[in-house]
């Protein structure tokens, strides 16, 4: 019986191996199928401009493509796009270091205060700094002093940064955190300097991370409408509204085509960046940077970028809102509605656009294939283009869809946040995957935790800074957005953006005062509630 | 009426400020005389009907109270209002939902859904929405945003009626869609920059003609104009229809090259920059006159003024209007909802939020706006320019004048 039984024994086994490898074939294949139907879900709008564009006749398509317009704003949006990336960079790395590796005190309230600015569309921020600061705005009226005029490219690179390096900020903090720390101190220990330790052992392990939220700023400002027209500098979605006003919708969808060819061209550079650096290490903690003496220019450093971004606004509307001797204007009227809807559509986008990144970034984070690297890169598409645009391609799908739920409940009007916002989670999902050690899943799944299980134990916990960090970036995004909101929300359902942009069209800013206080106060405290999943991460 | 005494203050504000000659009562309709008799009419509704099952239903809708005639009738005769109607609206809130308020208040059983864009997003997406478009109605900031959709084949013909008491000048032929309410275009200025910095003394000395603005030295480097508004295109549409096609190509480059105009692309932002004078701001824009009414209800010492050219496409009379899509639920609901807008009460809200005229027989303008007499607008069929829209962008793409 003996042998019968090891021969059981043994063939028990084999079959049990077996079926473990076949279940992480079967758990790849799945994933692979489940990073596709994401990425098709989030590029089906494309289909719609590819579509509209073919209706212009070729040899005018051909002429608009090759203008001399053409090519100065194309120059323009590339040099708008680079400036802001660079000055993002300088901005929010250290910002994320100073919040996550010394000994600054508060680290959460600067965290949220560095965060957001990411809250505020950056037109508003642009209106307020030059009613503030500009000539003849409020400093030059009270003290007859002014700074150099801010506009063109250059201002609009200036407002933009304020109101986009938060996306390098949050990026880089949530691979800081997920890094392990001690590695540092082990540096120090061979004598490399602060800036040396940095350079050789952080900087290659957090560089994903930054990546992720250097293309973010980078995606933002190329598809940024308001403040560059603002600013009056000509840029590419300068052309595509010009055509949008002027009902050439054809028009208009092939030039934003073509916004995604250039755009397309970014995120091959940028995976080269960005490439799979293998940042996997423990999760020590280090010890802390010593501010000393820099402790209270650091935090003045912070402070200055919150007041400039997010009091300038508040003080802005509420002169007006002292000033103004003006008749009410009912129907811009405070309602607390208005705030509930802006929370419950970003709760909502920010879930679902975790959910959707989960697959999509862990399965390129895990398998480098040219199909995981294009499933991935192919989420970036639609936060290149317009809202606008993105918002006419996506009633023209829900109407032939699905025409009875359209503008019927808030379906659309989430995915199309997903659509848009979808890579603000998967950047920073990948590249916490990225860092996670390949033995711990190893060791996970030696002990006979399952695909499913070893993610929900093991992986899930090690990437829920990355998640949370996605969530938060989506959420805050998601408060601003204001095109697609306006087109695809159940008719009536208005949000704190809505109601600001209405008072800027009445030119009744006393009515944005309230409206922004409460974006940037619920926005905060939303972030405090989201920041606490990450545990003793935080502090 | 309720809104009433703020409205009033309003328009003294507004006049004290800019400095206009009070006006007696103006008579409505003073330009574009030409009020239609019925023939055209009826040829319109029947080239709308049928085909598409509902199309046709809101012109041969019955009244529910008394139809609109010569005489302007108050809301109370007309029918009552009841059920729900989804309405996208081009023109902003503190404009137009005054009156959807007051409406909705008239009757229990109604719902205005309200949807707030801008115009030409507004039309876009109806054209994308095809026959699932949850809009009844479109409430448009000028009439060329209606005049896509109708060539979109999105609209239906309206009642008779109504298309009776509008000056064929102010709506489709066929009745489509039609102007509610009109104001000009407008020249906005900074009357303590103008008197201080240039050599202009005030608002009077300015050019009375729409030519000279691209020519006067003066002007050189403080002119700006917003380019990408259909109440612009319009404007070029206009000029080439008053003079011709290459007085307008001249008209804009010398905006361009010679005043070298600071061009906006938001009605607002150029208003503001006015108001606000900074150094590098313009001094004098070409616009419409709403906006610097916006900036003076805020703050009645506020700098910004405004004056008007005389009898040339620069004082350009446009509406903003109505039209009714292909498919709705209740045609005669829309119907009486499209007649309340021309009654004696909906007019004369709309003169009080927007300073606005009305473009229908009988209705007092109560306004303190210059007459439109004074004014002197040119005379001709907005709904009828010789170059198409498309040809007006063009125009201005050929010279450079975007952003």
């Amino acid at each position: 019986m003996k042998p019968v039984t090891t021969y059981l024994d043994a063939s028990e086994r084999f079959e049990s191996v077996r079926g473990r490898i076949g279940g992480t074939d079967r758990s790849a294949f799945a994933l692979a199928a489940l990073s596709a139907v994401v990425a098709f879900l989030v590029v089906s709008p494309m289909f719609w401009l590819l579509w509209r564009a073919g209706t212009v006749p070729p040899t005018e398509a051909y002429d608009l493509l090759v203008s001399s317009r053409t090519a100065l704003i194309t120059a323009n949006s590339l040099a708008l796009t680079a400036a802001v990336t660079l000055c993002s960079i300088l901005i929010g790395v250290p910002l994320a270091v100073l919040t996550t590796r010394t000994d600054l005190p508060y680290p959460r309230l600067f965290t949220v205060v560095a965060a957001l600015p990411l809250v505020i569309p950056s037109y508003i921020g642009a209106i307020a700094f030059v009613s503030m600061f500009g000539s003849g705005g409020e400093i030059d009226t009270l003290f007859g002093t002014t700074i150099p005029r801010v506009d063109g490219l250059r201002g609009a690179v200036f407002v933009i940064t304020l109101y986009t390096y938060p996306y390098v900020f949050l990026t880089t903090r949530a691979a800081l955190l997920s890094m392990d720390s001690s590695l540092v101190d082990a540096a120090r220990t061979l004598d490399a300097s602060r800036i040396e330790a940095f350079r050789r052992v952080t900087l290659p392990q957090i560089r994903p991370g930054i990546a992720a939220g250097a293309l973010l700023a980078a995606l933002y400002a190329i598809s940024d409408f308001g403040t560059p027209a603002f600013m009056r500098a000509t840029v590419f979605t300068s052309t595509i509204y010009w055509e949008f006003g002027g009902f050439n919708v054809e028009y208009a969808a092939l030039l934003a085509l073509q916004l995604v060819a250039i755009v397309a061209v970014i995120l091959v550079i940028e995976a080269g960046i960005g490439r799979d650096e293998d940042a996997s290490g423990g999760t020590g903690r280090g010890a802390e940077i010593n501010l000393g003496h820099w402790k209270w220019p650091s935090m003045g450093a912070v402070l200055s970028i919150g007041v400039l971004t997010l009091v300038v606004p508040l003080v802005i509307f509420t002169s007006w809102l002292i000033r103004s001797v003006g008749d009410p204007i009912p129907s811009l009227e405070f309602q607390p509605g208005f705030a509930l809807n802006s929370v419950y559509l970003a709760l909502l986008a920010a879930f679902v656009a975790c959910l959707f990144a989960l697959p999509v970034a862990y399965y390129s984070g895990r398998t480098n294939s040219l199909l995981s690297r294009v499933l991935e890169r192919a989420t970036y598409v639609g936060f290149a283009v317009p809202g606008v645009v993105i918002g006419l391609a996506l009633v023209f799908l829900g109407t032939r869809t699905l025409p009875s739920l359209y503008r019927q409940g808030v379906w659309l009007l989430v995915f199309a946040y997903v659509v848009r916002f979808l890579p603000q989670a998967v950047g920073t999902v990948r590249s916490s995957v990225l860092q996670i050690d390949e033995g711990v899943i190893e060791a996970a799944r030696t002990l006979d935790a399952g695909p499913l299980d070893t993610f929900r134990r093991v992986t899930l916990p090690l990437i829920m800074p990355g998640v949370i960090a996605g969530g938060v970036l989506v959420f805050l995004t998601t408060m601003k957005e204001l095109p697609m909101t306006l087109m695809l929300q159940p008719i009536g359902m208005d949000t704190l953006v809505i109601v600001i942009w209405n008072a800027q069209n009445a030119l009744a800013y006393r009515y944005a005062a309230l409206p922004a206080f409460i974006l940037i106060v619920v926005s905060g405290l939303t972030m405090v509630v989201l920041l606490r999943q990450e545990g003793y991460d935080i502090t | 009426m309720r809104r009433a005494t703020h409205a009033r203050s309003n328009r003294r504000r507004f006049l004290l400020a800019t400095g206009a000659a009070v006006a007696g009562v103006a008579p409505a309709g003073c330009v574009g005389e030409n009020v239609d008799d019925d023939d055209a009419v009826d040829e319109g509704t029947d080239a709308e009907a049928g085909g598409e099952e509902g199309a046709g239903a809101v012109a041969e809708a019955e009244p529910l109270g008394e139809p609109l005639g010569s005489e302007p009738i108050s809301w109370d005769d007309l029918g009552d209002l009841e059920g729900h109607l989804s309405i996208y609206s081009g023109r902003t809130p503190d404009q137009i939902d005054p009156v959807f308020e007051a409406i909705e208040d008239e009757y229990d059983g109604l719902t205005l859904n309200r949807n707030f864009a801008d115009n030409d997003v507004q039309v876009n997406q109806i054209i994308e929405e095809g026959e699932a478009t949850p809009a009844d109605l479109m409430y448009s900031q000028d009439p060329g945003a209606l005049g896509a959709l109708e060539g979109a084949g999105t609209l239906q013909a309206l009642p008779s009626d109504v298309v009776e008491v509008v000056p064929e000048s102010f709506r489709h032929p066929d009745g489509t869609w039609t102007g509610v309410t009109g104001r000009t275009r407008s020249v906005m200025f900074n009357a303590e920059r103008l008197a201080e910095e240039t050599e202009f003394e005030s608002g009077d000395d300015l050019p009375t003609d729409i030519q000279e603005y691209a020519t006067d030295e003066r002007l050189q480097g403080i002119i700006s104009t917003r380019p990408n508004s259909g109440s612009f295109r319009a404007f070029i549409q206009a000029m080439v229809e008053l003079e011709d096609e290459e007085t307008t190509r001249e008209w804009v480059r010398g905006m361009m090259e010679d005043q070298e105009a600071q061009l906006f692309s938001g009605g607002t932002d150029q208003a503001e920059a006015i108001n606000r004078g900074g150094d590098d701001d313009p001094i004098v824009a070409l616009g419409n006159s709403y906006y610097a009414a916006r900036i003076l209800n805020e703050d009645p010492d506020a700098p910004i003024s405004v004056t008007f050219t005389e009898n040339d496409a620069g004082c350009l009379f446009s509406v903003a209007g109505v039209g009714v899509m292909n498919q709705v639920e209740d045609p005669e609901l829309l119907a009486e909802f499209v007649r309340h807008l021309f009654s004696i009460e909906a007019q004369e809200l709309m003169m009080d939020a927007n300073g606005e005229y009305p473009v229908i027989e009988g209705i007092d303008y109560v306004g303190e706006l210059p007459n439109l007499d004074e004014i002197n607008p040119p005379e001709f069929d907005i709904s009828q320019f010789d170059m198409e829209l498309q040809e007006a962008q063009a125009l201005l793409d050929d010279e450079g004048m975007v952003v």
